[in-house]
């Protein structure tokens, strides 16, 4: 026995190493665990009370920009209130004559991007809003421009945005006005690359993508992307697509979180 | 053990980490100072401090808001603790050069275990991508490696 103890003293640092490996595989192996998401949750709570310092100087840093930006995008956007009033109108007519209803509700929850994580790449956020706000896992989070997420983990008063720069992050959309579906995912610098696109349907550059609506996570119609490219891959049945996203992900200070939406068709 | 010389610096780095990532991210790549300080105890103190702090400071890494992958830079940070105690008390046993050699090496070695994970989705689908986001990666934080060693070198704690 004493010999033994002897022998690990020597080894220790191999013996604690070997450990180290150990516990950090099963941590990775328990990612989904429900105990590991409540430490997960509450951690991104502690993260949030470090991350207001910075939050609040950053907010200062960029006030003068996001005012002016806020001032050009007020006035697009009450243009385009204006064609959208018109346009409902017509689409309420037209809707009455097909004698067909259907009304999309998305409920909205408007957060702070408080950090965006501190590995050496950018793959997930840590936004203000939690479970008292009613966000729950896998909600989706977007800015005015597009989808840049889901909740991943969600503390009290805090959540983790699994980012769309993330390389695991799958979005299934559809392009417009061809109606294709394909799964979106990250290739870099603002591009992202759908897939498993069928090879005969007619893709055009500046094509609109949104999500796609198969997914139980987003609803359909949410904007994503602008196509930049279609090319065909030699051996492959399918087509690949690059997307350029909307939103300036390294600059995001605000996003929203749609808690709640219901697509209903009578 | 005086643990006042972990914690603080371990404190200044990890709040800098914090705050700063954002302002120095190149094209969603960040510098890891985390890694550095790890190395550098390592090579102060050994092996066993080396892992032992890199795996507490990979977990909090990872509560401070991993997406994906929770419990990897605990691995990661292991690894690179262990293997840069070996360079403790070895600067003057061998040549400046294979010293430095040596710690570039556990540098690149930690983000290339790293890439392989996070972006294993490209070295199948996009190889050249896979090289650029590993050596991109692995630069931008040598980069600030290298500016470290005018100010304090690691040679001076081995």
């Amino acid at each position: 026995m004493r010999n033994l103890y002897i022998f690990v003293i020597k080894n220790k640092d191999h013996f604690v190493f070997f450990l180290s490996v150990l516990l950090s595989s099963t941590l990775l192996l328990k990612n989904d665990d429900p105990r590991m998401q409540v430490i997960r949750g509450k951690s991104a709570d502690m993260v949030t009370f470090i991350s207001l310092p910075i939050m609040w100087v950053k907010s200062l840093w960029f006030v003068n920009y996001e005012n002016q930006y806020l001032r050009e995008k007020n006035l697009q956007l009450s243009l385009q209130v204006e064609s959208m009033i018109n346009l409902e109108v017509e689409n309420r007519r037209l809707q009455d004559l097909l004698d067909f209803k259907r009304q999309t509700n998305l409920k909205i929850v408007p957060t702070r991007i408080v950090n965006k994580g501190i590995q050496t790449n950018l793959i997930s956020l840590t936004v203000d809003v939690g479970k008292n706000d009613g966000v729950n896992v896998n909600q989706p989070v977007l800015t005015p421009e597009g989808v840049i997420g889901k909740t991943i983990q969600v503390g009290n008063s805090a959540s983790i945005v699994q980012f769309i720069t993330d390389h695991n992050y799958r979005l299934s959309v559809r392009i417009l006005p061809s109606g294709a579906t394909g799964i979106l995912r990250w290739r870099g610098n603002n591009i992202c690359e759908i897939r498993e696109v069928q090879k005969n349907v007619n893709i055009e550059i500046g094509d609109q993508v949104v999500t796609s609506g198969f997914s139980d996570i987003y609803p359909p119609g949410l904007p994503v992307g602008d196509v930049a490219g279609v090319y065909d891959e030699r051996g492959n049945y399918q087509k690949v697509v690059k997307v350029t996203i909307y939103s300036e992900l390294n600059f995001i200070q605000n996003a929203f979180i749609i808690i709640e939406y219901q697509d209903a068709m009578d | 053990m005086q643990w006042t010389k972990y914690v603080i610096p371990f404190f200044i780095v990890y709040i800098i980490q914090l705050w700063s990532v954002e302002f120095l991210s190149l094209s969603a790549i960040r510098p890891d100072f985390c890694v550095l300080l790890i190395l550098y105890w390592s090579v102060r103190d050994g092996r066993f401090s080396g892992t032992i702090a890199g795996f507490i400071i990979g977990l909090l890494t990872d509560l401070s808001g991993a997406g994906s992958f929770f419990g990897l830079s605990p691995m990661l940070y292991s690894i690179t603790g262990y293997a840069g105690g070996y360079l403790n008390g070895l600067y003057t046993k061998l040549s400046p050069l294979y010293f430095t050699l040596s710690w570039i090496g556990i540098l690149c070695l930690q983000f290339l275990l790293s890439s392989l994970v996070i972006f294993q989705d490209l070295l199948i689908s996009d190889l050249p991508l896979f090289w650029f986001k590993w050596i991109a990666s692995a630069s931008y934080t040598l980069g600030f490696a290298g500016i470290l060693q005018v100010i304090f070198p690691i040679h001076r704690l081995s």
